[in-house]
């Protein structure tokens, strides 16, 4: 029964009208919610709401941790591990969600169903871990699109060069194959690369986990154990490999992560990148980007498989199992993703997570023909997208493949041999832990 | 019946023990217990099982680790020299000036101030391949045509940590050397000018063995310093790519807090500290060693 007295009432008040949050006037009042939350300008905005919210329940927000989510991470591990888990919320991502079973509550009991409901069904999946609601998605959806410079696409010198080495009409590329060969044919190092890619982390390996997706493959067996040392897993390396040995991407990609690969696509020195829907604003910023006015984008390429690429996460909120008063801190949740919340958070360019925010989206950017290329490249990627493979130990098996990877793209190792090797350091990981 | 009462001389120095055995010695044991279990950050109960000596002998039989451990010892060897050599150049040439010394102290210390973290973004920023100050600097001067991929490459992300160990802690050798030539009795000096020794004569038998164990404590302190390198390479190069630029610092450290995996991460520690230890004991016998031979006694 726990939660069904204050689900109820919270769920008529919201069919009464009070909708979109699920609050009453003064509802909380004397109530103080710390909360632990995402920090960086691209967050900020949503956060200005947060006082919105106290005026209405009379509750305070106080706000005791601000950081990127790698280092949220390791907060919440220390957390748990020392036994302070009272604080109540804190911002929460898919990819990182599954490694904290017992920090997080049931949402579902807290929050009303209406208000769930009207979530993309997908991302609600993605977001119930063991049965658990564990988080209530923002507008944060990420999935990668790709990106291009148009001049390169309209000058008839490069379309002719392009025609004659493959009999081919110069477009944007729908395949990974193509995407490869068209970087390798628009490099001109070290003064402009065909493409780049993030080289380190749960970055390169997300990426390396979409490819084997999109060429057949998977990551994990059912029971966890490692299914990428395949045929498509070698297909998917041998990408980034084949990419690097050509010179087609900066020497130093080994290294780059999402910032790097921004700010590079926006400097003009690159052709074709993959990225997400969170930098469509800034590249085509003629303040911020030199490439403003000459950004094209398209839905992200397919694979062998004829299946695109498609990871997929995304930020949300959720309350702790031990927050004194989970009511309140669940309305907070509510309120920052609700409908109006969303609207604010995805005007400049991050995608929602709720269908109506997506319907008026679209709806805002008709008039905008850049805006509209982007929306429609992302919805279309999404529909395929997938999350991360529903293990806790993602991140740490990330730890062992990444290094492996890179070890075959720099040339320390065969593709076969380092795949190999990291399905054997995953296997052992998984041995040691119990899973199987 | 009297109550047993404790001398007054334990009974004075109980507040210290108390205050030493909360600040080191409880941490220290409760880590050295965890590393004999399975102990996860995440999972707050595997603090009560005991898998010893399973930690150890995974540590000890990882050829990563020792990969990590031989390449802490080598950029210690390297730092530490360089950093010497160059402090010891500083500190004779500032010894030299007459006008403005202080000034020019103030700024010799200037690194020092400098975060290791600020240290380590700046100096990635210059060794960039991409828009790095170094390699514009090289491809402007047609010194090079190709982007160096000075932190990818093994030997060259290695001697790009090394410079910016260097930058910021060559003048901890600088100042504890300048110290030295301060208070380098003037006697000697001139009764080997007296005698007709050269400059480097000088320098070679007089002074460089007066300043020797001034060098062993600086060496002693950067040691354990380098030891534990870890901001400036996490920063630089995280360890990588490919395990390239890892030391043991930085893999204990994504053990330990990225991997929640802390039991095993505090038995790759305690076989780390003894890294230190030794570093240390050979500072200390050669500082001693140096000082016998100044007849400084022990």
């Amino acid at each position: 029964m726990k939660g069904f007295g204050a689900g109820s009432v919270l769920a008529l008040v919201a069919s009464f009208g009070f909708a979109p949050a699920a609050m009453a006037e003064g509802e909380f009042a004397g109530v103080t919610i710390e909360a632990k939350l995402i920090g960086g300008q691209q967050y900020e905005a949503l956060y200005s709401r947060i006082a919105d919210w106290e005026k209405a329940t009379g509750a305070t927000v106080k706000i005791i941790s601000q950081k990127n989510h790698f280092e949220l991470d390791k907060e919440y591990k220390a957390d748990i591990a020392a036994g302070t888990t009272g604080w109540c919320v804190g911002s929460n991502h898919s990819s990182f969600a599954s490694q904290y079973p017992a920090l997080f509550t049931d949402l579902a009991a807290l929050v009303p169903a209406e208000s769930i409901a009207g979530f993309v069904p997908a991302n609600i999946t993605a977001a119930t871990i063991d049965g658990k609601l564990t988080m209530l998605p923002r507008a944060q959806f990420d999935v990668s699109a790709l990106y291009y410079q148009k001049s390169l696409y309209a000058d008839p010198a490069k379309a002719e060069a392009w025609k004659a080495k493959t009999g081919k009409d110069l477009a944007p590329p729908e395949t990974w194959d193509e995407f490869r060969d068209q970087a390798i044919f628009f490099a001109d190092p070290p003064n402009f690369y065909g493409t780049q890619y993030a080289g380190k982390d749960e970055a390169i390996n997300g990426r390396f986990y979409e490819l084997v997706v999109a060429n057949g493959g998977k990551m994990f067996n059912d029971d966890m154990s490692p299914a990428f040392n395949s045929p498509e897993g070698k297909e998917a390396l041998q990408w980034f490999v084949d990419l690097y040995k050509a010179g087609a991407v900066p020497p130093g990609t080994t290294n780059y992560l999402w910032d790097d690969l921004g700010n590079g696509f926006a400097s003009g020195t690159v052709a074709l990148n993959l990225d997400w829907p969170g930098w469509s604003g800034f590249f085509n910023d003629p303040s911020a980007s030199k490439v403003a006015g000459n950004v094209g984008v398209a839905p992200a390429p397919k694979g062998s498989a004829g299946v695109r690429t498609g990871w997929s996460g995304f930020h949300g909120f959720s309350v702790t199992e031990s927050c004194a008063n989970k009511e309140a801190a669940a309305s907070l949740v509510d309120f920052l993703t609700n409908e109006d919340s969303q609207k604010l958070e995805s005007a400049p360019g991050p995608l929602p997570s709720r269908t109506a925010v997506w319907e008026y989206v679209i709806e805002q950017a008709k008039d905008d023909p850049y805006k509209s290329e982007v929306l429609a490249a992302f919805q279309e990627t999404a529909l395929t997208a997938f999350p991360v493979p529903p293990t806790p130990y993602w991140i740490e098996s990330g730890n062992l493949i990444f290094p492996e990877l890179q070890a075959a793209i720099l040339g320390d190792k065969t593709v076969d041999q380092a795949l190999e090797d990291a399905s054997a350091a995953v296997d052992d990981l998984m041995r040691e832990n119990g899973v199987y | 019946m009297t109550r047993a009462k404790l001398p007054p001389w334990l009974l004075l120095l109980m507040p210290a023990f108390l205050i030493l055995a909360a600040v080191v010695l409880v941490p220290l044991l409760l880590s050295l217990y965890s590393s004999f279990t399975p102990y996860q950050l995440t999972r707050p109960e595997t603090l009560w099982k005991i898998n010893f000596p399973f930690n150890y002998e995974k540590a000890l039989t990882d050829p990563g680790f020792w990969k990590a451990f031989g390449r802490t010892v080598l950029l210690l060897t390297i730092a530490l020299n360089l950093e010497m050599l160059l402090g010891l150049g500083l500190a004779l040439m500032v010894a030299k000036v007459q006008r403005g010394q202080r000034t020019l102290r103030t700024m010799m210390m200037f690194p020092m101030m400098f975060s290791p973290i600020l240290v380590g973004f700046m100096f990635k920023f210059i060794f960039n391949d991409n828009v790095g100050l170094v390699n514009n600097a090289l491809q402007s001067m047609g010194l090079a045509s190709t982007a160096i991929p000075w932190l990818v490459d093994g030997n060259l992300a290695l001697f790009a940590i090394i410079c910016a160990e260097v930058w910021m802690s060559t003048s901890v050798f600088a100042i504890l050397i300048l110290a030295g030539l301060f208070a380098l009795p003037q006697d000697p000096l001139e009764a080997a000018k007296v005698d007709g020794c050269t400059p480097w004569q000088s320098f070679r038998y007089v002074t460089l063995p007066f300043l020797m164990p001034f060098i062993y404590i600086a060496m002693a302190i950067r040691s354990l310093d380098v030891a534990r390198a870890y901001d400036i390479v996490q920063v630089m190069t995280g360890g990588g790519p490919a395990k390239r630029t890892e030391l043991l610092w930085t893999m204990i450290g994504r053990t330990g807090y990225v991997d929640a995996r802390m039991g095993y991460a505090n038995a790759m520690g305690y076989i780390a500290i003894l890294l230190s230890i030794a570093f240390t004991v050979y500072f200390f016998l050669k500082l001693q060693s140096a000082r016998r031979e100044l007849g400084m006694g022990d």
